[in-house]
C-alpha cells in the first residue's frame, strides 16, 4: 500500500510514518522540512495544491496530520492551513479513496470537564483558533461521502523527543515558571506516542468502505487518566527535576489566560485562556467504542512510557535532543 | 398523534393524544383539573408500543371543545361513550386528581382489565378537613380559576420548569378557563350538591372493584394527601401501592409512574402471576408462638427484665404494664392491624408500650432518630399510622412538625386530646385478641445509610421465627442477659424472655460506649452476651488499655467488620466473637463464625443458619441461579424470618424479589461470595462496586489490600459513568478532600493490582446509625467533583 503522510515532521507524523514503513508500506512524507523518518520525504506546503497533488500521485491512502498548532496564529492562517489544507489533502486522497484525518478532542471542548465521555460533536466555536479551525475541518471531512474517511482525535500525545508538551513542561519547571491550576487535581488522560501511532495505523486499516470506523469520530487515548499533578511530577521525575510546580487557583489561571490573550503580541503566548481551562478541568474519555471499532489497545501505557522517557532523558540530558 | 374524536356522537369534540395500536390493549388516561393530556407524557412514551395509549382532554379542558358546564355524571357518561366507540380489546384506565372519580365512575359501565390511579380521592376521608387549597379555590372560584390564572399557574408550578409552559398552554384566557372553574364548582362536598350521588357511585365502584388496582402516590401532595391514600386503601385493600415520599401532586409527570405501571401491568395481566401469596412466609398456626409469649411467660418473675440508666424493671411489672396498655388501647378503639407510630425513646416505657401494642393486635411503626428529622417525618407520614404513641415531648414535636397527621395520640403521661397511660388504668374485663402468624406486626425502616430509608413490613410469623433462630443459633439463656448498643434490639429481650441491658449512651452515638461504661454494665448486671455496633466495639477496644472483661458471646452487626476489630474485641472480652450477616429485611442470615479468621476478601460472616438460603447471583441480569463457590455476585436470601415486603413500595419490592421453587428470595444489594468452606464473605454494596470498562469489581476488593498496607481506613470509589469508570482511592485523614502526597500515592499504586487513577486524602463520610458504613455514594460524588476540576 502506498500511503501519503502529511505533517511528517511532527513527532506523531514521523512515528506513524516509521510504523508504516516498518510494516512494509510504501510511505511518502509531505511537509516543508525534513521529517526525520524512514520514509521518502517530499517537500511542500499543504496550501499548495499542485505540490500536494504531485506528492499524492498514485497513493492509496492519505493520513493527514499537517496542521498549524500555534495558539495565537492569525485566523486567516488557521483557515488556510487547518481548514483549506485539510480540504486539499482530502481532494488529493480522492483517487486512492481512503483518507484518515487526525483531529483533536479540543474540537468538542466546551469549557467544562470531559468525564468518561465519547467523541462528542465537533462544534467548538470559542476563542481558540486551533480548536475552532480543527472543528471546521472535521466537518469538511465528515461531509465528504465519495471516499472512505476516518476521523481520529488523539488526546495529549507525549513521548521522548516531544518538544510540545514534555518540552514546555520541562523548560518551565526548570525556570520555576510552571504552575498548576488548583494543584493539578483535574483528572487527565494522555496517550503515549507509540500507542497513538498504533491507533492511527489501526484507523488507516479500518478506513475502508462500510467499516464502522468511517461513520463516527473516535477519540484515541491511553485510558489511564491521572490527576494532572501526578502526570507532571512523573515527567519532571523522568527529566531529573526536583522542583515541583506551584499551585494557583483555577479561576486565577483562567483570568491570567484571558489577560494574556488580549495583550500578548506574539503567536506563542506563555498561557492562553483556553489552555488554562484545559488544564483546570478533567479530560478523559470512554474508550470502549474506539477499542471495539478499531480493534486497537494501548500496549505501552503510562508506567512503561515514563520509563522510556526517563531513559531518553538519561541519554540526552534533555528531551529536545533525543 | 393528535386526534379529534367525538366521545358522545351528538355533542362535543375531544382532543386526544393517541400513540396508535398496541398489541396488549389500550390504556385510556384521564387527567384532572386543571391539567390535560400532557400530564400523561410518560405513559405515552413508556407504555407504547406494547400498549395503545390514549390521553384524552376532558370536555372543556385542554384542547377539547368548550361547552356548557359538565357534571361528574356527564363526564363519566362521556368517558364511557369514548371508550366504547374508540377502543377495542383489553382496556385499562389510568387517572389522576379529579379524573379519578370520572374514571372510576366509568369502570362500572365498562369491561376494564385494570385501573391505575395517581393522587386522587373519592370523597373526604373521615376526620379530615377540606384541604385549604380546595376550599379557597371553591370560595373564590371565579376569581382564582377563571378570571385569573392563579389555579392553573399554581398547579403548573408544582412540577419541573420544563413542563410548566405545556401545562398552562390550553388555559391562556378567561374564556379558555371556564371549565376549570366549573370543574371546581362541581366538586361535591355535601349531599345537596348535584354531583354528590355520582361521587358516591364512583366510591362504591372502588369499594367493589374486582380488577387489579395500582395506586402511585406522591407523599407531598397538599390536596390529595396521605389520608386520601389511606381512605382509598380502606375501600380497596387489594391495591398495589407505590408511594414516592418526596413527590408532590403531579406524580405522573414527576416520577417514573409509567415505568412502574408498565411493570405492574405485565405482572398482573401477563401469563406469569405475581409472587404468590403462598410464597410469603406464614408458618403454620399450630407451631406459632407469638413474640409476646416470652414476656408473658415470666409475668410472675421479680427478676430484672430490662435495665438502663433509669434502673431495672422486673418481668412482672413489665408484663403487667404491657397488658394494661393493651387493654387500654383496645378499649380506646384500637383494632387488629391498626398501625401505631412509636415515638417513645428506647427504655422500659418503649418495651411496655411496644408489647402493649402487640398484645392489642396493633402494628409497631418503628423509626428511630438515627434517620434524622427529615427522614423521620418522611417515614412516619408514609406509614399511615392510625395512632401515635409518644411522650408529651415527642407528641408535641409530632404535632408541630406534622409527622402523623390525623393519627390518634397515646401518651405515656398527660397530653391534650391524647389517650393517657396515667389515667386509663386497667379493667380486666377486656379481652385481648389472639395473635396469628399472618397478622402484620411491625413496619421498621432501613437505616438509610445505603440509600433512602425503606419501610420494611414484618408479620408476626416471621418475627416469631426470627426469635426462634436467635435462641437456637446463639443459645441465649433466660438467666444470663445481653447488652446491646442498638436501641431497637431491646425489643428482642422480652420476646426471647432474656434480660436485656441498654448502656447509658445516646442511641445515635454508638461510639460513646467506651470500655468503662461497657464494663460497668457487665459487672452490675448478669450479662454474658453483647450485641455491638462496630463503632462501639472499636471504642471499647481503644479505651481498654490492657484491661479485660469477660463475656461468653459478642455479636458484631453492621458490616463491614474487619478481622482486626473482631480479634481485638475477642482479646478484650475472651468471648466467642461473631459477625453474622443480615439486614433490616432478614436478620440474621449467617452464624457469624469466622469473624476473627483472617481473610483477604471482605468480611467472613460464617455459614447460613439452618432454614436460611443464600444465592450468589451474577450481575448480568440472567435468570436467577447461584454462581459456583469462589465467584462473587449479588447476594439473595430466603429465610422463614424474612420481611413480608416493602410497605407501599410496589416497584421497589417487585425489583427486589424473585421466586425459585416456590420460595421467595430477596435481592439484598450486597455483594459477596461463598468460599470453598461454605463460608459467606460479604463484599460491600452493589451500588459501591466499581463499574470499569473491562470488569466490575467490589470496592472492598480494591480497598482491603491498601487498607492493610497503609494501616488506615480507605475507600475506593468509581469516577465517571458506569461502564467506563476509573478508580479513586480516598485515604482517611482529617480535613477536606485533597490529592494525597506523592509518597502515599506511590504506596497505594504499588500495593494495588488495580489501576488507580487518583489517590486522595480526606474525611470519609459515615452513616449516623452505625458510624461505620462509609457512604461511598456520597464520597463518589465529592471525589468526582474534585477530580473534574473547576
Amino acid at each position: 500500500m502506498k500511503v501519503l503522510v502529511t505533517g511528517g515532521s511532527s513527532l506523531l507524523g514521523r512515528t506513524v510514518a516509521n510504523l508504516l514503513v516498518a510494516r512494509g508500506e510504501d510511505v511518502i512524507c509531505f511537509q516543508r522540512s525534513a521529517s526525520g523518518s524512514n520514509a521518502v520525504d517530499v517537500f511542500g506546503d499543504i496550501r499548495d495544491r499542485a505540490e500536494l497533488f504531485a506528492a499524492a500521485d498514485g497513493v492509496d491512502a492519505v493520513v493527514h496530520l499537517a496542521a498549524l498548532v500555534a495558539p495565537k496564529a492569525p485566523w486567516v492562517d488557521m483557515v488556510a492551513i487547518n481548514v483549506e489544507g485539510t480540504r486539499n489533502a482530502l481532494n488529493a486522497a480522492v483517487a486512492g479513496g481512503r483518507f484518515v484525518y487526525i483531529s483533536s478532542p479540543s474540537v468538542a471542548f466546551h469549557d467544562q470537564a470531559s468525564v468518561g465521555v465519547g467523541a462528542l460533536t465537533a462544534d467548538y466555536s470559542g476563542r481558540d483558533g486551533y480548536a475552532r479551525s480543527k472543528a471546521l475541518a472535521e466537518n469538511v471531512v465528515r461531509s465528504e461521502s465519495s471516499i472512505s474517511t476516518v476521523i481520529l482525535r488523539p488526546h495529549l500525545v507525549w513521548g521522548p523527543g516531544d518538544t510540545q508538551l514534555i518540552g514546555r513542561i520541562v523548560d518551565r519547571a526548570r525556570s520555576g515558571k510552571l504552575v498548576l491550576p488548583d494543584g493539578g487535581r483535574a483528572l487527565v488522560d494522555t496517550t503515549y506516542l507509540d500507542d497513538a501511532a498504533a491507533g492511527l495505523v489501526a484507523g488507516l486499516d479500518h478506513c475502508v468502505a462500510d467499516d464502522e470506523a468511517t461513520t463516527r469520530s473516535l477519540v484515541i487515548t491511553g485510558g489511564e487518566p491521572r490527576p494532572l499533578r501526578d502526570l507532571v511530577s512523573s515527567i519532571l521525575e523522568a527529566a531529573g527535576i526536583e522542583r515541583m510546580p506551584r499551585s494557583v487557583p483555577a479561576p486565577v489561571a483562567s483570568l491570567l489566560g484571558s489577560l494574556i490573550d488580549r495583550v500578548w503580541p506574539g503567536s506563542e503566548p506563555p498561557l492562553t485562556h483556553f489552555a488554562a481551562r484545559q488544564l483546570s478541568v478533567a479530560h478523559w474519555f470512554d474508550q470502549r467504542e474506539t477499542r471495539r471499532i478499531l480493534g486497537w489497545e494501548p500496549t505501552v501505557g503510562l508506567d512503561e512510557g515514563f520509563a522510556r522517557l526517563r531513559a531518553a532523558f538519561a541519554i540526552s540530558g534533555d528531551s529536545r535532543h533525543t | 398523534m393528535v386526534g379529534i374524536e367525538r366521545p358522545n356522537a351528538a355533542d362535543v369534540e375531544w382532543s386526544i393524544l393517541d400513540t396508535g395500536v398496541g398489541e396488549l390493549g389500550t390504556v385510556v388516561c384521564v387527567h384532572g383539573n386543571p391539567t390535560w393530556g400532557y400530564l400523561w407524557k410518560g405513559f405515552l412514551e413508556t407504555l407504547s408500543p406494547e400498549w395503545r395509549v390514549i390521553a384524552v382532554d376532558q370536555t372543556g379542558m385542554g384542547w377539547s371543545e368548550r361547552s356548557a358546564p359538565r357534571t361528574l355524571e356527564t363526564r363519566v357518561a362521556e368517558l364511557v361513550a369514548f371508550c366504547e366507540q374508540h377502543t377495542s380489546g383489553p382496556l385499562v384506565l389510568a387517572a389522576h386528581d379529579w379524573g379519578g372519580p370520572v374514571a372510576l365512575g366509568a369502570v362500572a359501565s365498562l369491561d376494564v382489565q385494570a385501573v391505575i390511579l395517581g393522587n386522587t380521592g373519592v370523597g373526604l376521608p373521615e376526620r379530615t378537613p377540606m384541604p385549604p387549597l380546595i376550599s379557597t379555590a371553591r370560595r373564590f372560584v371565579d376569581l382564582t380559576c377563571r378570571r385569573s390564572s392563579v389555579f392553573v399557574s399554581g398547579t403548573a408550578a408544582m412540577t419541573e420548569k420544563r413542563h410548566r409552559e405545556a401545562l398552562r398552554a390550553p388555559y391562556q384566557s378567561a374564556e379558555r378557563r371556564v371549565a376549570v372553574a366549573d370543574f371546581v364548582a362541581d366538586i361535591p362536598i355535601s349531599e345537596k350538591d348535584v354531583s354528590w350521588n355520582a361521587l358516591q357511585k364512583s366510591a362504591n365502584t372502588l369499594s367493589n372493584l374486582d380488577v387489579p388496582l395500582l395506586l402511585v402516590w406522591g407523599g407531598r401532595d397538599r390536596v390529595f394527601h396521605d389520608r386520601f391514600l389511606a381512605d382509598l386503601l380502606q375501600r380497596a385493600p387489594h391495591a398495589a401501592v407505590h408511594r414516592f415520599p418526596q413527590a408532590a401532586h403531579l406524580v405522573p409527570l414527576d416520577e417514573p409512574m409509567a415505568a412502574i405501571a408498565s411493570t405492574w401491568l405485565r405482572n398482573v395481566l401477563g401469563p406469569k402471576p405475581a409472587v404468590e401469596q403462598s410464597a410469603r412466609n406464614s408458618p403454620s398456626s399450630d407451631s406459632f408462638v407469638p413474640m409476646t409469649r416470652g414476656l408473658l411467660s415470666r409475668s410472675n418473675d421479680d427478676d430484672a427484665a430490662f435495665t438502663d440508666r433509669n434502673g431495672a424493671v422486673s418481668w412482672k411489672s413489665l408484663a403487667h404494664e404491657a397488658t394494661d396498655i393493651a387493654r387500654m388501647l383496645v378499649r380506646a378503639g384500637l383494632s387488629v392491624g391498626d398501625r401505631v407510630a412509636m415515638l417513645v425513646p428506647p427504655g422500659s416505657d418503649l418495651l411496655a408500650a411496644s408489647f402493649g401494642v402487640w398484645l392489642a393486635g396493633g402494628v409497631l411503626v418503628v423509626a428511630d432518630s438515627g434517620l434524622g428529622a427529615r427522614g423521620l417525618r418522611t417515614v412516619l407520614r408514609g406509614a399511615n399510622s392510625k395512632w401515635v404513641f409518644g411522650t408529651s415531648k415527642t407528641l408535641t414535636a409530632a404535632k408541630a412538625l406534622g409527622w402523623t397527621p390525623g393519627a390518634r395520640m397515646i401518651c405515656t403521661s398527660r397530653f391534650p386530646h391524647a389517650v393517657s397511660l396515667t389515667t386509663h388504668r386497667s379493667s380486666t374485663s377486656i379481652d385481648l385478641p389472639e395473635l396469628r402468624p399472618e397478622f402484620e406486626a411491625a413496619v421498621v425502616h432501613t437505616s438509610g445509610s445505603t440509600g433512602p430509608a425503606k419501610p420494611v413490613r414484618y408479620r408476626h410469623g416471621a418475627l416469631a421465627a426470627q426469635r426462634d433462630v436467635i435462641v437456637e443459633s446463639f443459645t441465649m439463656s433466660a438467666e444470663q442477659g445481653f447488652l446491646t448498643s442498638f436501641a431497637p434490639f431491646i425489643l428482642l429481650g422480652p420476646a426471647l424472655g432474656v434480660p436485656c441491658v441498654l448502656p447509658d449512651i445516646d442511641v445515635t452515638k454508638p461510639a460513646e460506649l467506651d470500655f468503662d461504661r461497657f464494663a460497668r454494665v457487665i459487672e452490675s448486671s448478669q450479662v454474658d452476651v453483647a450485641w455491638l455496633s462496630p463503632a462501639s466495639a472499636r471504642r471499647i477496644v481503644e479505651t481498654a488499655n490492657g484491661r479485660t472483661i469477660e463475656l461468653r458471646l459478642v455479636m458484631l452487626a453492621g458490616a463491614p467488620i474487619s478481622t482486626h476489630l473482631a480479634s481485638s474485641i475477642a482479646l478484650v472480652t475472651g468471648a466467642d466473637v461473631r459477625s453474622p450477616w443480615g439486614m433490616t429485611e432478614a436478620m440474621p442470615i449467617t452464624d457469624g463464625v469466622g469473624a476473627t479468621t483472617s481473610v483477604v476478601d471482605g468480611t467472613n460472616t460464617g455459614k447460613p443458619l439452618a432454614g436460611a438460603q443464600v444465592m450468589v447471583l451474577s450481575l448480568d441480569n440472567s435468570a436467577p441461579h447461584s454462581l459456583p463457590n469462589g465467584e462473587w455476585g449479588e447476594l439473595a436470601v430466603h429465610a422463614p424470618w424474612m420481611f413480608d415486603g416493602y410497605d407501599q413500595q410496589w416497584g421497589t419490592e417487585h425489583h427486589s424479589e424473585f421466586i425459585v421453587k416456590g420460595q421467595r428470595f430477596h435481592r439484598t444489594g450486597d455483594l459477596g461470595l461463598v468460599d470453598t468452606n461454605g463460608d459467606l464473605h460479604q463484599l460491600g454494596r452493589l451500588q459501591h462496586a466499581l463499574f470499569m470498562a473491562t470488569r466490575t469489581v467490589p470496592s472492598v476488593l480494591v480497598e482491603d489490600p491498601i487498607s492493610t498496607e497503609l494501616g488506615r481506613l480507605v475507600a475506593a470509589v468509581g469516577i465517571g459513568p458506569v461502564g467506563t469508570q476509573v478508580i479513586a482511592v480516598v485515604v482517611q485523614t482529617e480535613g477536606k478532600l485533597r490529592l494525597a502526597s506523592a509518597e502515599v500515592t506511590a504506596k497505594v499504586r504499588q500495593c494495588s493490582v488495580f489501576e488507580i487513577a487518583a489517590v486522595l486524602e480526606g474525611e470519609l463520610p459515615v452513616d449516623i446509625r452505625h458510624q461505620s458504613k462509609i457512604k461511598r455514594e456520597v464520597l463518589a460524588v465529592t471525589a468526582s467533583e474534585f477530580l473534574a476540576g473547576r
